[in-house]
């Protein structure tokens, strides 16, 4: 691998190290403090986080929330992603579903807020042109107990993401299955079934896990659009971590490292089983 | 050589960076035994930094446009302020403790209750200080419950005290003629305009407060709280009125009561978008520069109610590691000048109470305060005065938080 070359590792090891030595003593110490009480070694802050209510429900919570905005990322990135290679050729088109990822999570936020709260944008038209006769009668989604503000941000933020991801995929596509699958008498779905379906399902996979985890510790945009309870998770945890007295920390720790050995599972169970399928796709003809 | 020298090179900063500057605690120690003059002449030509919560602009411009030229001019002290939020600046304080590291980079953080609490528990304070301070001997009531208890923690001479500001209710005079008087008739005010009222979310400083006055009021008055010091077992008995009262208004809230809003910021935001009637505040006079700057109406005023309003000092203080220990205290005792303290009093920038004693100024200082006019928004002093309500102890801000969270929030 020529990455690997003599020289340009060396040259890679400071910042190499640099991350490991920072961001490992950083875990380390996390995992450290949530595993000692009064210097002695414990698991009691993991059984407290577990056997906390709010937790519990901001667990759920967050995960409701995370699981149903990557399914409709990945499912609306598709559909556009398919649509715009199929029907859009001009390139210049293609660019419009960049604008999205050009603002941060939390100008989007802030603008679904202005937008769609109660005393916004939309409530305010509404009311001007008397669909509502009063601004309360405008539709929740901001601060709502569904989350439905939350999803909606991150799908309309995720989407382009997600399109970005598969749309190589489908240039490298062989054409010429399609073709095969046509002529003998396959639906557009058969071919996305046996032509598609075998060469992007790998990278869907691998988008919505880095979806999923993104959206499940997310902090800023659930502070903007959340609901005083339940609370998603990071947001309980940075509670937890900055309250008065400092009693809670370990418990922040705790429940942030659950939250990481979860992702971390769910890569893991992914690259077992899902590696080995993309490697003998690679080799052959996805059997 | 040259790859050598680009691969080390990195390594040694980041070691350098962990070393710790040995530094000899001697001679701090000796700072607080050195006469004032001295101390003056040690800060001359230094520079201050000053880490403190930066979300106020009226409170920035003071600080950049009026104090820091005039530390300048009068003591050559270059001051540099850092906006953070308080408990950032005591995490990065609580690491460099655990890190040994002996020089720091603040040299005075603005504090009180929780954080204050928090701080001296961790020997994160330098001092004692204030007896050193000469406007504090001078123009500061030493034997006050409010100089000499921070939230019902001992000062201990590690704090001065900066401001004093207490709590108001805000509201809009072209829609509500007449504000309550009491929680009672606020009760019944809720329940006429029903959406037009909310309060922050206990997590937020001022919704926590809000919940004070009511824990006063269930209790049967403040003095019997700081009597009994933090009691759960006598609060969980008495205060089942508070809960009953804050769940009867719950469905009259804004949203309903399904949700709270999360800082006072996001409530100001609502009330000068007119979703709501009414926002609230720790500072008697906030109100001012919010409707100078055009986002509250001008018709805002504000009223407390006749069981009270709360009041509050904040503080100064200066690390245990702070790089410039003599500087921060000249820049300290300025901040705690009958001049800096009238500039700030005035609407100009902050307008926020002193934390001098008015008795205690000189004449000529004295007429200066009378004749500043607060503007409209702000309680006459008297009235202010009459209803002044101490801090308890700190704890009940935690356990609010976290009981509000099952007697109120989680009901639905």
């Amino acid at each position: 691998m020529k990455w690997l070359e003599k020289d340009s590792f060396l040259f890679l090891l400071p910042a190499f190290l640099l991350t490991i030595v920072l961001v490992g003593y950083g875990v380390m110490m996390a995992i450290s403090e949530s595993l000692h009480k009064n210097g002695r070694l414990t698991f009691q802050y993991y059984i407290d986080v577990f056997k906390n209510n709010n937790f519990i429900a901001s667990l759920s919570y967050s995960l409701w929330i995370a699981l149903v905005s990557t399914f409709f990322s990945m499912l609306i990135g598709l559909l556009i992603t398919r649509w715009l290679y199929y029907y859009l050729k001009s390139d210049f088109l293609k660019i419009i579903y960049w604008i999205p990822m050009l603002f941060p999570h939390f100008v989007w936020g802030y603008m679904m807020v202005l937008l769609f709260s109660q005393s916004g944008w939309f409530s305010s038209l509404a009311y001007r042109i008397g669909i509502i006769h009063h601004p309360d009668e405008f539709l929740v989604i901001i601060k709502d107990s569904h989350g439905i503000g939350i999803m909606i941000t991150y799908i309309w933020k995720e989407t382009p993401f997600v399109i970005l991801m598969l749309l190589p995929v489908y240039h490298q596509l062989n054409h010429q299955l399609s073709s095969v699958v046509k002529t003998l008498g396959g639906k557009d779905w058969d071919v996305f079934k046996t032509v598609e379906w075998p060469w992007i399902m790998p990278v869907l996979f691998e988008t919505s896990i880095i979806v999923f985890a993104f959206i499940l510790s997310a902090y800023e945009v659930p502070y903007l659009l959340g609901t005083t309870y339940p609370k998603m998770i990071s947001l309980l945890v940075y509670e937890w971590f900055f309250e008065g007295d400092w009693s809670n920390r370990p418990k922040a720790f705790a429940a942030m490292l659950s939250v990481t050995m979860f992702i971390f599972s769910i890569m893991m169970a992914y690259t077992s089983l899902l590696i080995k399928k993309r490697y003998q796709m690679m080799k052959g003809n996805g059997k | 050589m040259k790859r050598l020298f680009a691969l080390l090179l990195p390594i040694f900063i980041f070691l350098s960076a962990c070393s710790t500057k040995e530094l000899s605690s001697a001679s701090e120690a000796k700072l607080l035994e050195h006469k004032w003059k001295q101390i003056e002449q040690e800060a001359k030509n230094t520079k201050v930094r000053m880490f403190m919560w930066g979300g106020d602009e009226g409170i920035n411009d003071y600080m950049d446009e009026w104090v820091a030229p005039k530390l300048k001019k009068q003591y050559g002290i270059t001051f540099e302020r850092i906006p953070m939020d308080t408990h950032e600046i005591l995490q990065k304080l609580l690491n460099e403790k655990k890190a040994a590291e002996e020089k720091g980079t603040i040299d005075i953080i603005w504090i009180n209750g929780e954080n204050f609490k928090n701080a001296k528990e961790n020997d994160l304070l330098f001092g004692p200080i204030t007896e050193k301070l000469p406007n504090f001997q001078k123009y500061i009531d030493t034997r006050s419950l409010n100089t000499q208890y921070d939230f019902g923690t001992a000062v201990d001479g590690l704090e001065a005290p900066w401001g004093k500001v207490q709590f108001v209710f805000l509201y809009d005079a072209s829609k509500i003629s007449q504000p309550p008087r009491t929680f009672a008739e606020l009760k019944d005010w809720i329940k006429e305009h029903p959406g037009k009222f909310t309060y922050p979310d206990p997590t937020d400083f001022t919704g926590n407060a809000f919940l004070r006055h009511l824990l006063y009021e269930a209790v049967g008055g403040s003095e019997k709280l700081l009597k009994q010091g933090y009691d759960p077992q006598f609060v969980k008995n008495e205060v089942e009125k508070m809960w009953a009262y804050l769940n009867e208004i719950k469905p009259y809230l804004w949203r309903k009561g399904e949700t709270y809003p999360n800082s006072l910021t996001e409530l100001d935001r609502m009330y000068s978008q007119g979703e709501v009637w009414m926002t609230m505040g720790y500072n008697e006079a906030r109100a001012e520069s919010l409707i100078k700057n055009g986002t509250f109406p001008t018709s805002t005023r504000s009223f407390v109610l006749e069981s009270g309003s709360i009041g509050n000092t904040h503080f100064l203080a200066i690390p245990f590691n702070s790089p410039n220990k003599a500087g921060a205290m000249v820049t300290i005792n300025f901040l705690l000048s009958p001049q800096a303290q009238l500039e700030k009093f005035r609407p100009t920038y902050w307008g926020e109470g002193m934390s001098l004693d008015p008795n205690k100024l000189p004449e000529k200082d004295q007429q200066t305060l009378k004749q500043i006019n607060r503007g409209k928004s702000v309680l006459s002093s008297d009235v202010l005065k009459d209803h002044l309500l101490p801090e308890v102890d700190s704890r009940y801000v935690g356990w609010l938080k976290e009981n509000w969270l099952h007697e109120v929030a989680r009901k639905r």
